[in-house]
């Protein structure tokens, strides 16, 4: 049976504001910024937006208060939901299913952050977010995501011997990516000494096992495959968008600390699209931390339960690979728009756009949002170029 | 009672297992219907449904599932290196819990899978300096 959702929808804009250390301005002036560039390239005005979706942490503006701001007096559609990158995905997948419901007909989708300015992950700079699992940990002054991640990653390494230089080799083909990318706030090449000679921050992560921080706005605009085609730049298609997971922190239903709620999505957003893993020229993997795409890759079925690094060390993920990973540097090297930049990166791939770091004739690109490692949910879209 | 930690924020669902840490006593939440324990403290049994149960004592033993050392301060003044466990408890796979590591401060000598029991240790909390209990896990002997 063909999904409801399949092809209804597309992403017709992407927008992004300038990535830096400290904006200068609010996360409702950068998403706004946003959103207007990514109307711009779709060839829209704020007067089509009858919907709006972001998600967020209690560290950005709220978004019918965006809303507001662009004058829409019927609002058709508004969605304001609560996580971090792991809902990434399905903030643009929830538009797509809205528009191809017909609740609305053009959708704006952010995420706004001055992450490094102003709120930093994880409570440092500000009061921890709302999560009452907080309470367990924060007495032991353990709080941010590099704690939590490297908790879980020190399971993963032991189980399947993965190794420092494997977990490098993720951080120094990414940095390769960024080095093509203007855009990108890291564009110094990367060696396997620089990475192993990083500070440690929590062991086992090194510096550059860690992802940016970054005072930025991405925006999309999601609208009916159809209408899409009439617009100013070609349509890049939602095939089919899931999110999946659910347990807590600390008693995952499943006692293993080595596999990602990923493993539970990939088999339902893959039939959802009606595609599988060896569709997918060019994926865009939520990427706090090193580890997060060796995970990733297996867990959407590329790569079996441990192997992923020696898909990394064979060269699969780099520039030039079967499947690039990250081509604009990920959240490692290019910024921390918590998955909203790894869209727009999608979108500019299967475009054709994407430069020095283009994937030659992509056609179908995954993009994830963070695996439910640590937080219990997740969420991942299937792109692909208009046929 | 020396060091000064971060105060845990208690709730409603979590006062009474707060208290009884603060007793030296470690309980979890246990369905009354079917058996299984959980953790953190929720009104109803994810297993079962049943939205009968009680917090139970439990055996404070466990093996070392994780665990990672600090080495840097992330804002926060607390000492560096630190090290944090994240306990698979003895009642049940999926349970795990994290604490404190009353051994070396930079983790010599921790192995995954290695046997633990809780410790409690009465700390301070924020500047005001109310006492609070929080686990702190030690090698089984």
């Amino acid at each position: 049976m063909t999904s409801f959702m399949r092809d209804r929808a597309a992403i017709a804009g992407v927008g992004r504001t300038e990535y830096s250390r400290d904006s200068g301005v609010s996360t409702l002036t950068l998403a706004l910024r946003a959103i207007r560039a990514a109307l711009d390239d779709a060839g829209l005005t704020v007067a089509d937006v009858d919907g709006v979706a972001c998600h967020r942490v209690g560290d950005s503006v709220q978004a019918t208060l965006v809303a507001q701001s662009l004058g829409i007096r019927d609002l058709r559609y508004h969605l304001d939901l609560f996580g971090g990158g792991s809902q990434s995905a399905w903030a643009v997948g929830s538009a797509a299913i809205a528009v191809a419901a017909g609740v609305a007909d053009c959708i704006v989708v952010w995420r706004s952050v001055n992450a490094r300015s102003e709120f930093r992950m994880g409570g440092t700079g500000r009061a921890a977010p709302d999560t009452l699992e907080f309470q367990y940990q924060a007495p032991y002054w353990f709080a941010t995501p590099p704690q939590q991640f490297a908790m879980y990653t020190r399971a993963y390494l032991d189980a399947y011997g993965v190794l420092p230089e494997d977990l490098g080799r993720v951080a120094i083909a990414q940095r390769a990516f960024a080095v093509r990318n203007e855009r990108a706030v890291m564009r110094t090449p990367l060696t396997m000494d620089d990475y192993l000679e990083s500070r440690m921050i929590v062991e086992p992560f090194r510096l550059f096992d860690c992802c940016l921080e970054t005072d930025a706005a991405v925006a999309v605009v999601v609208t009916r495959a159809e209408r899409a085609r009439d617009l100013a730049r070609p349509p890049v298609v939602i095939a089919g968008a899931a999110c999946g997971g659910g347990h807590t922190l600390f008693s995952n239903g499943r006692g293993d600390l080595t596999t990602t709620a990923a493993a539970d999505l990939a088999p339902r957003l893959y039939d959802t699209a009606g595609l599988g893993p060896a569709d997918v020229d060019v994926a865009e993997l939520y990427d706090a931390f090193t580890p997060l795409v060796l995970l990733q890759l297996e867990d959407y079925g590329f790569a079996p339960k441990g192997e992923a690094a020696g898909l990394v060390a064979d060269g699969v993920t780099a520039a030039g690979g079967q499947m690039p990973v990250n081509t604009h540097g990920g959240h490692l090297s290019e910024g921390y728009v918590h998955g909203l930049n790894h869209v727009a990166e999608a979108v500019d791939q299967l475009r054709g756009d994407a430069g020095d770091r283009q994937t030659p004739g992509a056609q179908v690109a995954l993009v994830t949002g963070q695996p439910g490692y640590v937080a219990g949910t997740t969420s991942a879209l299937l792109l692909r170029r208009d046929s | 009672m020396s060091e000064v930690r971060p105060r845990p924020f208690v709730e409603r669902d979590s006062a009474e297992w707060w208290a009884a840490l603060a007793g030296h006593e470690l309980v979890l939440p246990r369905c009354a219907e079917c058996d299984t324990w959980r953790w953190p403290p929720r009104a109803i049994c994810g297993r079962c449904g049943s939205l009968d149960w009680a917090f139970e004592p439990a055996s404070g033993r466990g093996t070392v599932a994780s665990w990672v050392v600090n080495r840097h301060g992330f804002g926060g003044a607390f000492p560096l290196p630190s090290t944090v466990l994240l306990v698979r408890l003895a009642e049940q796979d999926d349970l795990l819990l994290p604490g404190g590591w009353a051994g070396a401060p930079d983790g010599t000598g921790l192995a995954m899978g290695m046997p633990v029991v809780a410790g409690f240790e009465d700390v301070r909390a924020d500047e005001d300096g109310d006492a609070v209990t929080l686990l702190t896990w030690r090698v089984t002997e």
